[in-house]
């Protein structure tokens, strides 16, 4: 809607720089917001230990770049980014960052630290050229709950950082069962934005959803009714703002599905469907059995590796029923996966309103500032501050959205789904808030939002409306005023 | 499997041959007036009867535990789901034929005991339904535990394997649970899938568990699953080295053994990895209770026999040698009188006894306040944090758990100090191997029963209605004094000015207002939390105290009676003596075959006894056992 949010976000950021323009350290941190305003939003992957992180951002990103291992794998937070030329920087704790070798080990990015212990490393940062980093920056967490004390406190650290706003401006929460510390970790996330915004800015995964259901065939299906019944748990509505089954492992791997992985799925597809499921039965039993057509050893403990059994069970299922060629193996072997769904909700909930999340952080940081290092002569700042929290609507909307999504609000449920709608709860472009088609024209959308307005006002001029209720009208309202300005603002120019 | 090793010793005796020697004792005791050493018997020849070797089985929720046993017993006596299934334990032991009961307390109108539980027996398809979390969800049925009877071999020995709910959900209720239920039993399995390594909750639940149960395997489940177990079952090995060094450690799949008997395939059976925990269960778990109960009973055969014997020899060698009747009288004297010696209070045993109860309550006590105080002092701490109106449910849950989980810190810590107690009783008692009493503190079950729950919180919430009340309160005045002193000016009461005045005062009582009731929730609060720990500490004091009075009092009676025995012998044996050198020769030549007659069965007791002892011995079987 008004790019002007992020400016006046910007502004502000200026106006808190020359506040403080002979306190180095702040300074330092105001040109570091400034800088990350216009970066792309930063989405961190957080979750318990062995949940599979490392493994859903190579599927997110579509390459297999992250390194993922049996044993518990990422030790240092890594920031992965997007960069015309692959690149490894090194932060240290202490000194100064310097460049690490680019090196690749089946495919998979190795981390050499020459030296320098995990402990002593800030964070690695990796700029890739890949696209699906160009809307934003994806962070790798090391797993909390670990046996190794220190890699969880650098985690919670990072994240939570509790004096600071979050390095982080959105998390994808995997969770493998709805653990004790899963709750725990989202509260305190939550609790660290918002007391300084009321939004929620996280979404949970059930991660590994082709284990749920011990590899079989309707893995998925149990995993999606878990993942409902965890969206309703009143725990979890509060603090994430849905939940997803994905597949890791099968997701990362269609997106990089191999001519040669086809190949071999293709031979398992042609098997007897009864030899295949002895085969099958275990891991062990797949890996070592030797009626497999031609099919070597490698080859087999390579599907093993990349699919799962789940996998290579579906592959040879979906091969059998029409998907005969790699593309749309590929392609339908990731919508299974789930991961489609979580690219859906990212791009919802995050990348589309990624100015009004970044802008916030930026807010947050300034107030942080005035609250922490107090100056005389900061009223201005501090009146502008409020200015821009009060006013920009933007962050009324996050908030609004905030509590539809955790039934904050007491409203008929096909009202609130249209003031989700109305307020940008799918995306911010005007078309999408009305539910037209893109390419509407300028008068139709125009006559729609009229009467989204007027049907909206007949709403709030209710005398029994509940509190909660009517001042979501009221965003909703103004949301619709704002719509009408815009379309009228186009017809003008 | 173990029973083929060709380097086997002679099967060790049944319970059955048990049963008979101890019946054998019995007859040589006879119906006389031994009383005290028939009881012992008795109660010998009742555990015999009974014996129940209990296996619990523990781990995370979705870990795979209820299928792990009804792969060991092969039969679906525990709901899986793909979802979170076990709601409440279920103990599955042997019965024939299968049949299921649910056990559920009853609430006692009476309000006496509160820990009366009826058995219901129940169909065993209908089992889900009380158990699982979709037919019974979060336990709303109140269901304290199920239990299956089923006619496999395998159970036979008295195995009784426990399954429990996954710790580590929401709230940690069912970590207490669990915890409460190790004191009891011989053995527990960990169940921790082949996804991943040892998270540090499971390892912290680990080393808890620990400390109360002597006998913990490891169980790495769901093999057939992850291609890479072997290197989680190296990782894990490594982790349970850290923890204590000889935990042993089972990869499995309960599916492949499944599989395997439903295709009655034992390549796959073997593959499973099933073959080892059962050889495990049988020779270790089994194996050692059955051990423990050996030695035990073969200690009581020995004492009895050796009270029998007493009596008898010296009566044989009165008769023998009625010259040297005085010599043998003056040293049964002797001994009998430092017998009697043990029996008096002021023994040294008694004293250790004591003195030792009344240094672990204090300690007790001292432990469970010090625990309990850092609680309150985190509580306050957290209220003055914040309004706890709004947030007081869960304030009160949090406080529930960390007392709960405090409480049973001290009760596994009291049981432990009360078994070091009995030993150090035990050794001051006699240089001589005694058996100790069986001791059960630590089942912090029913201690919070008598605990009221905790009480409600104004949550702060100010009606419309009192706002406008509070509010007018402050303008009322405002309106009043401004109103009067604009009198003068000649204005009306109510004017522009006054309605001002009253607005802003109004506006400053109620943000007053409000300030003083968080203070007042807050303090509130406090008094609330203070009351309810100081109703813990009181309660749960007593309760401890009750039971280290228990503890006492077993060891006591139980060391008294062994001193009992010893004196009665004794007794016995100076008056066989007296009497023997008293008595005709020819009732002598009668009487001595007898007594020679009786002696001889007496002392082929005593060898089998012996056999079985030295059999159950530590150590003298393990390297055979786990063969």
């Amino acid at each position: 809607m008004t790019p002007s949010t992020t400016a006046r976000a910007a502004e502000l950021l200026q106006e808190a720089l020359d506040a403080y323009r002979d306190e180095p350290g702040a300074v330092e941190a105001l040109q570091r917001y400034q800088r990350r305003l216009a970066e792309p939003l930063r989405v961190a992957i957080a979750g318990m230990v062995k949940a599979g992180k490392s493994t859903l951002l190579n599927a997110i990103v579509g390459e297999e770049i992250a390194p993922t291992d049996t044993g518990e794998c990422t030790r240092i937070v890594t920031w992965y980014r997007h960069g015309h030329t692959p690149r490894i920087t090194l932060y240290p704790k202490a000194g100064d960052p310097r460049i690490l070798p680019l090196k690749r080990t089946a495919g998979r990015l190795a981390f050499v630290l020459d030296g320098a212990r995990a402990e002593d490393v800030d964070r690695l940062d990796v700029e890739w050229p890949s696209p699906a980093l160009h809307a934003m920056t994806l962070i790798d967490t090391p797993g909390i709950a670990s046996l190794s004390q220190d890699v969880s406190a650098r985690s919670s650290g990072f994240l939570i950082p509790g004096d600071a706003p979050s390095e982080a401006d959105a998390v994808i929460y995997l969770m493998r069962h709805m653990h004790a510390s899963d709750v725990r970790f989202l509260e305190s996330f939550r609790d660290d934005g918002a007391a300084r915004s009321g939004t929620v800015n996280a979404i949970a995964v059930l991660s590994r959803a082709d284990e749920v259901g011990a590899g079989r065939i309707d893995s998925l299906i149990s995993a999606a009714d878990i993942a409902g019944r965890y969206s309703q748990d009143p725990n979890l509505r509060k603090l994430a703002l849905g939940v997803v089954p994905v597949a890791g492992l099968l997701a990362q791997s269609a997106r990089t599905l191999r001519q040669s992985d086809f190949e071999s799925l293709e031979l398992l597809a042609r098997m007897d469907r009864a030899a295949r499921e002895r085969m099958m039965l275990s891991a062990d039993r797949f890996r070592r059995s030797s009626d497999t057509q031609g099919l070597t050893e490698e080859a087999r403990a390579s599907l093993l590796e990349r699919y799962g059994l789940f996998g290579i069970r579906l592959a040879a299922v979906l091969i059998n029923n029409g998907f005969a060629d790699p593309t749309p193996l590929a392609h339908e072997l990731a919508r299974r996966s789930g991961l489609n769904p979580l690219l859906e909700l990212l791009d919802r909930q995050f990348l589309a309103r990624a100015e009004a999340l970044k802008a916030r952080t930026a807010v947050a940081a300034v107030e942080n500032l005035l609250r922490s290092r107090p100056r005389p002569d900061t009223e201005a700042l501090a009146a502008a501050l409020e200015r821009l929290q009060a006013g920009a609507h933007e962050f009324r909307e996050l908030r609004l959205l905030a509590d539809l999504r955790t039934g904050g609000v007491d409203m008929r449920a096909e009202l609130a789904a249209e003031a989700e709608r109305l307020i940008g709860g799918r995306g911010t472009a005007v078309p999408l808030r009305l539910g037209l088609a893109p390419d509407a024209g300028a008068a139709e959308l125009a006559a729609i939002a009229r009467a989204c307005l007027a049907r909206w006002r007949v709403v709030a001029a209710n005398p029994l409306i509940d509190r909660s209720a009517l001042e979501a009208c009221r965003v909703v309202v103004r949301s619709c005023e704002g719509m009408l300005a815009d379309l009228s603002g186009v017809k003008v120019a | 499997m173990a029973e083929a090793g060709p380097a086997r010793p002679p099967a060790p005796a049944t319970a059955g041959q048990l049963a008979r020697l101890v019946e054998q004792g019995l007859q040589l005791v006879g119906t006389g007036d031994r009383a005290d050493l028939s009881k012992r018997l008795e109660q010998a020849l009742v555990r015999l009867q009974d014996p129940s070797i209990r296996v619990v089985v523990v781990g995370e929720f979705k870990q795979g535990k209820s299928k792990l046993i009804n792969a060991l017993v092969n039969a679906p006596v525990c709901p899986v789901d793909d979802d979170i299934a076990t709601s409440a334990p279920t103990v599955v032991r042997y019965g024939e034929p299968a049949s299921a009961a649910i056990l559920v307390p009853v609430a006692d109108n009476a309000g006496g005991n509160p820990n009366t539980i009826e058995r219901q027996p129940i169909d065993l398809a209908e089992l889900p339904v009380f158990v699982s979390e979709q037919g019974n969800p979060g336990n709303r049925r109140k269901v304290a535990a199920a239990e299956v009877c089923l006619p496999r071999r395998m159970l036979t020995g008295g195995l009784t394997i426990i399954d429990t709910p996954g710790v580590g959900g929401m709230g940690s209720a069912h970590t207490l649970t669990t915890l409460t239920a190790l004191p009891t039993a011989d053995a527990m399995l960990l169940v921790s899938d082949a996804s991943q390594e040892y998270t540090e909750p499971e390892l912290r639940f680990l080393r808890q568990a620990l400390r109360i149960t002597p006998s913990v395997a490891a169980v790495l489940s769901k093999t057939d699953l992850y291609p890479d177990w072997r290197r989680v079952e190296e990782l894990d090995r490594e982790h349970l080295k850290a923890v204590a060094p000889d935990i042993p450690l089972f990869p499995l799949s309960a599916d492949l053994r499944l599989e395997a008997s439903r295709l009655q395939d034992s390549e796959l059976n073997i593959e499973s990895g099933f073959p080892a925990l059962v050889a495990h269960l049988r020779n270790e778990i089994v194996g050692k209770a059955q051990r423990l109960q050996r030695r035990s009973v073969s200690q009581d055969l020995l004492s009895v026999t050796g009270n029998l014997r007493l009596s008898l020899q010296s009566e044989l060698e009165a008769m023998e040698k009625p010259e040297e009747t005085p010599h043998m009288v003056a040293a049964l004297e002797h001994a009998k009188s430092e017998a009697d010696e043990l029996r008096k209070r002021s023994a040294r045993w008694q004293l250790t006894l004591s003195d030792g109860i009344n240094d672990l309550i204090a300690d007790m006590e001292y432990d469970l306040r010090d625990r309990l105080r850092r609680i309150q002092r985190e509580a306050e701490a957290a209220i003055d944090q914040g309004d706890p109106g709004p947030v007081w449910p869960q304030f009160s849950q949090w406080l529930e758990e960390s007392v709960a989980a405090a409480i049973s810190d001290t009760f596994v810590w009291t049981s432990e100090r009360s078994q070091w107690l009995a030993a150090q009783v035990a050794e001051h008692f006699a240089a001589d191997e005694v058996s100790l009493p069986v001791l059960h503190v630590a089942d912090s079950g029913d201690a919070m029963d008598p605990v009221d729950q905790m009480p409600g919180l104004d949550p702060g919430r100010v009606n419309p209605v009192q706002k406008v009340l509070i509010g007018m309160r402050g303008s009322y005045g405002g309106v009043l004094m401004f109103g009067l002193l604009t009198g003068i000016f000649g204005m009306s009461l109510i004017n522009p000015l006054s309605v001002g005045a009253g607005l802003l005062l109004g506006r400053k009582a109620y943000r007053e207002d409000r300030e003083a009731r968080l203070k007042r929730r807050q303090g509130d609060a406090k008094t609330l939390v203070r009351r309810q720990l100081d109703d813990v500490t009181f309660q749960v004091g007593k309760q401890l105290k009750d039971r280290l009075r228990l503890v006492q009092r077993t060891i006591r009676d139980h060391f008294t009676g062994i001193a009992d025995e010893y004196h009665r012998s004794l007794a016995d044996s100076v008056s066989a003596a007296q009497k023997a050198a008293n008595s005709y020769a020819r009732e002598k030549e009668g009487r001595i075959r007898e007594i020679k007659a009786e002696l001889h069965k007496v002392d082929a007791l005593h060898r089998a006894a012996e056999a079985v002892a030295a059999d159950a011995a530590p150590g003298a079987r393990t390297a055979a056992g786990v063969a």
